[in-house]
């Protein structure tokens, strides 16, 4: 009896717990949409306001200023370059590691995870130099090449991680049927790993579209992404608080998206990795 | 079983990968080092001063407090966070209804880029106009400066980087809680261990490989803070946040003082890298035991 009480009252702390923990998580972002929502007058009123008229204007003022939608584009575009790179180099490398022995194997998995280490403002005055050189400073391919610094280990580590989920079996009668080593990966390992190889995608594409260190050194106008459209409301922040929040909005949209709709995918990314390594 | 010249197939398999590799790693540092040795501000001149630039940082008292303040800011936003996350995997796990909702709630953090939780941090902690202050005045407590005083903006930005990716901990504990083998724990309660006994005697040495692996990424991530010190005090007041990457970003970008800032790099990435190395090697060493 005593127990069963005992475990009722835990219960009921661990929920209350979770509440807490919750309201504090939503809270910010809940905020930050309410200013956006705001006018200037309503933003600013001491007390806070917790029942206004919501507005559009912040919203609407975004595409009026210069390179807003155009950065928001960009971002697409460097996701997308940056995210089919990483995929597509790391499924080749993933499947050399995986399924093959060879000297120097240790030494590429230490480069990979030194590289995935590497604090951004080493690399990127180096990149700017040689970018300035060969054209690639402020455009698209650019960014998602420097991206592949991070994007590139990362993606190989979980599809890896995937692929080890493959039954041997199934290989060893690929090759029996007469499939050679590229048909085994096209036929067995791409295919059986192919949720995985989606999560890696999904979690890819988070990091690339969040990213500003080095957005912000490498792009100037023509490839300037939203983080940095974003970081540019810094500084007159006290003025400006609606827009600010109205750009913030925008910018974290298609990310909570991805965080409804793939959740499945980004908790098995996530968790694979660092569980089975 | 595998064919022969299987090993050049291999090595063409991960070619792609070795030359992005490097383009994008090996270039820049072998850049960066060389440049160490040279004063270069931008411009087309490079003077070779040997070890100047490293004696200068050395001999300068910013550094050392830049220095200092990375690894305070690394050291107990790492801990927070691990404790924090931990803490809230375990209450998590015991729900029986509900738990994939709220896993996906409290998962809403890691979608956020960091220099938009920089400006959301800005706006609910601003010292006047700022709902958090509001709320603590309202209580009867005494409201904060935040990121407006030398003496409370570290303790800020490092509650701000709590905020946001304890859901990292968070999320990847749970998964380990829930995949933990269940033979242990049940012998454990067999044997009438309370539930947090089990916990710190059973569950948490089962825990050990996957905490190791988020103290490694927490700790590198934290030392290689940017874009919440950028967005929130850019580094101040005085220099009171400042951290490596933001006074390399400062130094190569204000200043253009290009050599320096990348000189501190070099030196920061052998301290992050060795870091790396020293976790790598304890691992292993766990592994064996």
């Amino acid at each position: 009896m005593l127990v069963q009480r005992r475990d009722q009252l835990e219960g009921l702390l661990a929920y209350l717990i979770s509440l807490a923990a919750i309201l504090l998580t939503l809270f910010p972002i809940i905020w930050l949409l309410s200013v956006a929502l705001k006018s200037q007058r309503d933003a600013f009123a001491m007390p806070p306001k917790l029942i206004f008229q919501p507005i559009a204007d912040h919203f609407l003022s975004l595409l009026e200023r210069p390179g807003f939608v155009e950065a928001f584009l960009n971002s697409v575009l460097v996701t997308v370059i940056g995210v089919s790179i990483a995929i597509v180099i790391a499924i080749f490398a993933s499947y050399g590691i995986h399924r093959f022995h060879f000297r120097g194997k240790k030494l590429f998995g230490l480069w990979l995870l030194l590289a995935y280490m590497l604090p951004e403002f080493l690399f990127v005055i180096p990149m700017y130099v040689l970018y300035q050189r060969i054209g690639l400073y402020d455009t698209h391919l650019g960014l998602a090449l420097v991206y592949q610094v991070h994007s590139l280990p990362f993606a190989v580590w979980l599809i890896r991680s995937f692929f080890k989920e493959v039954p041997r079996e199934l290989d060893d009668a690929s090759r029996i049927d007469g499939c050679g080593q590229l048909g085994t990966l096209r036929h067995v390992y791409i295919p059986l790993a192919a949720p995985g190889i989606a999560a890696t995608a999904i979690l890819t594409a988070i990091w690339i579209w969040n990213e500003l260190t080095i957005a912000l050194s490498l792009s100037f106008s023509e490839a300037q992404t939203i983080t940095v459209a974003v970081a540019s409301f810094r500084g007159y922040t006290s003025i400006n608080w609606g827009a600010m929040s109205a750009a913030s909005i925008v910018a974290i949209l298609p990310m909570l998206l991805f965080a409804v709709f793939a959740q499945k995918y980004i908790v098995k990314g996530l968790t694979l990795g660092s569980l089975k390594g | 079983m595998q064919a022969l010249g299987s090993k050049n197939f291999a090595y063409l398999l991960i070619a792609p990968a070795v030359l992005i590799l490097i383009i994008t790693s090996l270039y820049p540092a072998v850049f960066s080092f060389i440049l160490s040795f040279f004063n270069w501000n931008w411009g087309i001149r490079f003077d070779f001063i040997g070890l100047g630039n490293y004696a200068e940082l050395f001999r300068s008292a910013e550094f050392w407090q830049v220095l200092y303040q990375t690894f305070f800011f690394a050291v107990v936003a790492t801990a927070l966070e691990l404790a924090l996350g931990l803490a809230l995997a375990v209450v998590v796990d015991r729900l029986k209804f509900g738990q994939s909702i709220i896993r996906t709630l409290l998962l809403t953090p890691l979608m956020v880029s960091g220099i938009i939780v920089a400006l959301m941090s800005k706006i609910a902690l601003d010292p006047m106009l700022g709902i958090v202050n509001y709320a603590l005045t309202t209580l009867g407590l005494p409201p904060s400066p935040f990121f407006g005083a030398t003496s409370t903006a570290m303790p800020t930005v490092i509650m701000v980087d709590a905020w946001w990716q304890t859901a990292f901990v968070f999320i990847i504990v749970l998964a380990g809680l829930q995949s933990l083998p269940q033979e242990p724990i049940e012998a454990a309660r067999v044997d009438g261990a309370s539930g947090w006994q089990t916990f710190l005697r059973v569950k948490l040495p089962m825990l050990r490989p996957v905490l190791f692996t988020i103290l490694i990424f927490r700790t590198i991530d934290t030392l290689k803070v940017f874009d919440i010190i950028f967005g929130t005090t850019g580094g101040g007041p005085q220099i009171a946040t400042e951290v490596m990457q933001t006074l390399a970003y400062r130094k190569a970008f204000s200043f253009l003082q290009m050599s320096e800032s990348m000189t501190g790099m070099v030196i920061f990435s052998v301290i992050v890298l060795a870091i790396c190395l020293i976790y790598l090697r304890l691992e292993e060493r766990l592994e064996l035991d």
